[in-house]
């Protein structure tokens, strides 16, 4: 366990655990092993996915040796499928090695179910009509294509997937959502907590700023009929309204709180992506639902028993001047 | 599809690598198929386990190996026929001088840290051969190419400067895990294992506190006779509780921050002591081990412990160091690669935070930050290798029209994820290449030689160790084996007006400044000027030339998606790598600069950053 970590943790500090075991997991077809897919499977093997089969109907032949360094001179003559086989389980013992000394056309043919116990296939210099036949069959059997073409130096690749689903996403730029505009009640008890006009200047300039807001908010919605700021005017009036408990000039939260007085009158809305996801018809799971499609169904249940319509809350909040134990608290 | 002509400049090319890890095995491979015979291969590491995954040259059993040797010998397997002479030697030894790299029609690099890539830059300038310069970072890479007199130099843009922290904030004032990671090894790692003569602000921490609480005067050494668990036992109660309790009093540095926790063992591991004994009787002996989290039982180096396993993990390996390493104690250097080394600096990093009210981490990720590991995959490496053997060819048939900057983005930029961009001119006030002299104006009647070296030739030049010569007349240089009566020359005549030096300075001398270790020089034409505005011009000289005067972060690699500089990310080190902000900050203080920027200037940046790519990558594309 420690060696695996080891031998791959320059590339665990990219994906993390979850992306090595479903590398781990998957078994990969190679459709001819030219210097194109015999590349592309180094670089796969290295990594370490789980298993991979070859599928070649040449022989090492003396223009080989030129380009693709997963034949020898010792192999001429021999099934090229077997030479780079056993070269690149040399790369990384972990991992499964078989080859099919068959073309892959061929094999469509006959055997189209063969596909279907690979997680991907690489189809790397294939003519475009066993290609389309190929992906209908991938299509079929829920397998991913990959198609690989290269001329001197230009080159192609091609994904043919189905349906990529994504579950642990790391977005680039977090959404927060702070629920300023319809704060839950622990965190009501919690702002009603604060007196944001309190005289103590330590005390005042380490208010969170999203309390600040909550409460600027609900002062608003006292005076204004229950509603939200709407409008130029208004949105002025509210930020006005903020500015007027600075008490001195360098309180940094003021700052965050006048940059993020928006969030008040436009929290984060269910997009309409989102809605076409939930009323997919895949939501209706069943037995062979995938993992992303029973989270998003678990979700429609929520909002539509738990949470009034609204999404559940990520649980992030951004980075706010103030004292920790407040922050600590806040999430 | 290769013309003849790219054929036989192929078959001839004598090559130069320097570099034979992630990118050196791809680009060894794929200069060998490309046709290339004759090549040259520097490295002066050896193989690690962590290098499997990427460095496919290389097996298990060849870890420890000199990675340029094996590189060779798995390359001559598949094509015997080429000429491949590896060097098992650091490049910037003196054996790789000027005629060395005279020998070789171009230079491909395939290094991680900037010094290196400085120094051969130097050399590729001196020797006029092209360097083809690349690094990768996880999805990231890039090559770029230079050419002495066509394009920039490898220094013509400033590279950022490590990252530094004040030494306040590493030894008192820590609000970030790399603040304590910091102090964990170069202050507790060091003053435990490594040099004891090193001054550590430890030792003087511990004096305050040692003195309050009447101790013994040496609380971090081991006693005679005393038991190395016992020791340990001291030493966590002294850095992570008396010593704290010391700062406490300081009560200035408290009013605006949150106030550390002291920490005794007493309070977190009561019964530490019975442990200890109990885990010896039970076989777990630490002459035998070689992992603390082992003997402890903790198996997942991505989880993170809890406050008392950080504190088994301390005392642990400590242990375990002594037992094992007891000869080398007092030489230790912090290696990541050091099982135990990793686990101290780890336990003793949490520790702190701890104390610090700052969130604690795994093993996995502080050994990251401790290390300065950048993350690699096999993939990005090919790219590059194989840009890098595009761009080789065009120098070796001069086609240096086509020769490009070429960037290797995550995702797509307006739907390209390889962006090539034309090199840039050399920047005609490159301390390195300049080809134009620069111009000095200066009273030459009122101005010292002093003023010059101090101001221009030392704080504007960033000259270090300056040789300042009229002709073949030295007026002044530095050194350790200079003769008794040259340094009083020299010290006489910094006092002088420029007019009076023994080779007056008047108008229209030029004067030339050469730095022998970075094998920097230049020529400095003097011009005489009576009158200086005081407040416009204070120095009472003007140097003239527009030049990047301050190598901020600010000014960086102006690549889309941020900053590639190969593997050279983070230098987290308080006070050891003198930066030029080192420099520069000696004038004003104690300490070195925060170079630490807010996510605002982050931001401004990388629009910045993408604005101009952009503009480039439309000169080019406009070509086509």
């Amino acid at each position: 366990m420690a060696q695996r970590n080891n031998k791959y943790d320059r590339q665990l500090r990219i994906w993390g655990d979850h992306g090595q075991a479903a590398l781990e997991h998957a078994s990969v077809c190679l459709l001819n092993c030219g210097p194109t897919g015999s590349e592309a499977l180094k670089n796969l093997v290295l990594g370490g996915i789980g298993s991979f089969t070859i599928v070649d109907p040449s022989r090492v032949e003396a223009a080989d040796l030129g380009n693709n360094f997963l034949v020898s001179w010792e192999n001429l003559g021999q099934s090229k499928a077997r030479s780079v086989c056993a070269l690149l389980q040399e790369l990384n013992e972990s991992v499964g090695a078989k080859f099919v000394e068959e073309s892959p056309e061929a094999l469509l043919d006959s055997n189209p179910s063969f596909f279907a116990s690979f997680t991907l296939v690489i189809a790397t210099q294939m003519p475009e009509k066993a290609l389309i036949k190929l992906d209908e069959t991938c299509r079929q059997q829920r397998v991913m294509l990959l198609v690989a073409r290269s001329y001197g130096l230009a080159g192609l690749v091609r994904i043919c997937i189905q349906e990529h689903d994504v579950i642990e996403s790391k977005p680039d730029n977090p959404v927060d959502d702070l629920r300023l505009h319809k704060p839950w009640p622990e965190l009501k008890r919690f702002v009603d907590q604060f007196d944001i006009d309190a005289k103590d200047q330590l005390e005042h300039q380490h208010i969170p700023f999203a309390i600040i807001l909550v409460k600027v908010a609900e002062e608003w919605k006292a005076a204004h009929g229950g509603r939200l700021p709407s409008g130029s005017k208004e949105r002025a009036e509210f930020k006005a309204a903020v500015r007027a408990r600075k008490q001195s000039d360098d309180e940094d939260n003021y700052k965050e709180a006048l940059a993020s007085a928006y969030k008040v009158w436009a929290p984060p809305t269910i997009s309409s992506e989102l809605h076409s996801v939930l009323d997919d018809s895949a939501v209706e799971i069943h037995s062979t639902s995938t993992d992303f499609w029973i989270l998003v169904a678990a979700l429609k249940m929520f909002m539509a028993n738990d949470a009034d319509g609204d999404l559940p809350l990520d649980g992030a909040i951004p980075d706010m001047h103030s004292y920790t134990e407040y922050v600590v608290i806040l999430f | 599809m290769a013309s003849a002509e790219e054929l036989a400049a192929i078959k001839k090319a004598k090559i130069l690598m320097v570099g034979a890890g992630g990118i050196g095995c791809e680009l060894l491979k794929t200069l060998v198929l490309t046709g290339f015979r004759d090549i040259h291969l520097i490295d002066m590491d050896t193989i690690e386990v962590s290098n499997l995954n990427r460095q496919f040259l290389f097996r298990k059993h060849h870890v420890g190996q000199s990675k340029a040797k094996v590189a060779r010998e798995a390359v001559l397997k598949f094509r015997p026929d080429v000429n491949i002479v590896a060097y098992h030697a650091n490049v910037k030894s003196t054996e790789f001088n000027v005629e060395f790299f005279q020998n070789f029609h171009v230079v491909l690099n395939g290094l991680d840290n900037l010094d290196a890539r400085r120094h051969v830059n130097r050399l590729c300038l001196a020797a006029g051969v092209p360097l083809v310069e690349s690094g990768t970072t996880g999805y990231l890479g890039q090559v770029t190419v230079h050419i002495k007199g066509k394009t920039e130099c490898y220094e013509c843009q400033p590279k950022p400067a490590p990252k530094t922290y004040p030494i306040c904030t590493i030894t008192s004032t820590p609000s970030k895990p790399v603040h304590c990671v910091v102090w964990a090894k170069e202050l507790a790692f060091t003053r435990l294992f490594g040099d004891k003569n090193q001054a550590n602000d430890l030792d003087s921490q511990t004096k305050e506190a040692s003195s309050a609480s009447e101790q013994q005067v040496l609380p971090l050494e081991l006693q005679e006779g005393e038991s190395v668990a016992s020791f340990a036992f001291r030493v966590f109660d002294y850095v992570f509780g008396h010593n704290i309790e010391a700062a406490l009093k300081n009560e200035d540095a408290w009013k605006s921050r949150r106030k550390p926790v002291p920490l005794y063992l007493n309070k977190i591991l009561p019964n530490i002591a019975e442990e200890f004994k109990g885990s010896c009787e039970n076989g777990a002996r630490p002459e035998n081990s070689c992992s603390a989290m082992s003997v402890l039982g903790l198996k997942n180096p991505q989880e993170v412990w809890s406050i008392e396993d950080n504190a088994r993990v301390f005392l642990k390996s400590i242990e375990i160091l002594y037992a094992t390493k007891s000869k080398a104690i007092g030489t230790l250097v912090f290696d990541k690669d050091d099982q135990l080394a990793v686990e101290f600096v780890s336990a003793a990093a949490n520790i702190r935070s701890y104390s610090f009210g700052i969130p604690m981490l795994s093993l996995f990720d502080l050994k990251g930050i401790a290390g300065n590991i950048v993350h690699a995959i096999a993939t990005t490496n090919a790219i590059i290798a194989g840009l890098i053997v595009l761009e080789a060819i065009k120098i070796l048939t001069s086609d240096f029209n086509h020769s490009r900057m070429t960037y290797c983005l995550e995702h797509p930029s307006k739907k390209l994820l390889l962006m090539p961009v034309e090199p840039f001119e050399p920047n005609s006030s490159c301390y390195v290449c300049s080809q134009t002299p620069l111009s000095l104006e200066v009273n030459t009647s009122k101005s010292k030689l002093r003023d010059v070296v101090e101001k221009i030739v030392k704080a504007k030049l960033s000259v270090h160790s300056p040789v300042i010569m009229q002709g073949s007349n030295i007026l002044y240089e530095t050194g350790e084996d200079l003769e008794k009566d040259m340094v009083l020359l020299y010290t006489s005549n910094l006092d002088k007006f420029l007019v009076d030096l023994p080779t007056p300075i008047t108008n229209g001398t030029v004067l030339s400044v050469e730095d022998f270790q970075q094998e920097f020089s230049c020529n400095l034409h003097i011009k005489h000027r009576d009158e200086f505005d005081e407040e416009k011009e204070p120095d009472g000289m003007i140097l003239t030339g527009k030049w990047l005067t301050s190598q901020t972060p600010e000014q960086q690699l102006n690549v889309p998606g941020g900053p590639t500089e190969g593997n050279n990310v983070v230098e987290a080190v308080a006070g050891e790598t003198k930066t030029i902000n080192d420099e520069l900050q000696e004038v004003d203080g104690d300490f070195a600069e925060i170079l630490e920027v807010n996510t605002v200037a982050d931001k401004k940046r990388k629009i910045q950053d993408e604005e101009q790519a952009q503009k480039r990558m439309r000169v080019s594309l406009d070509e086509r």
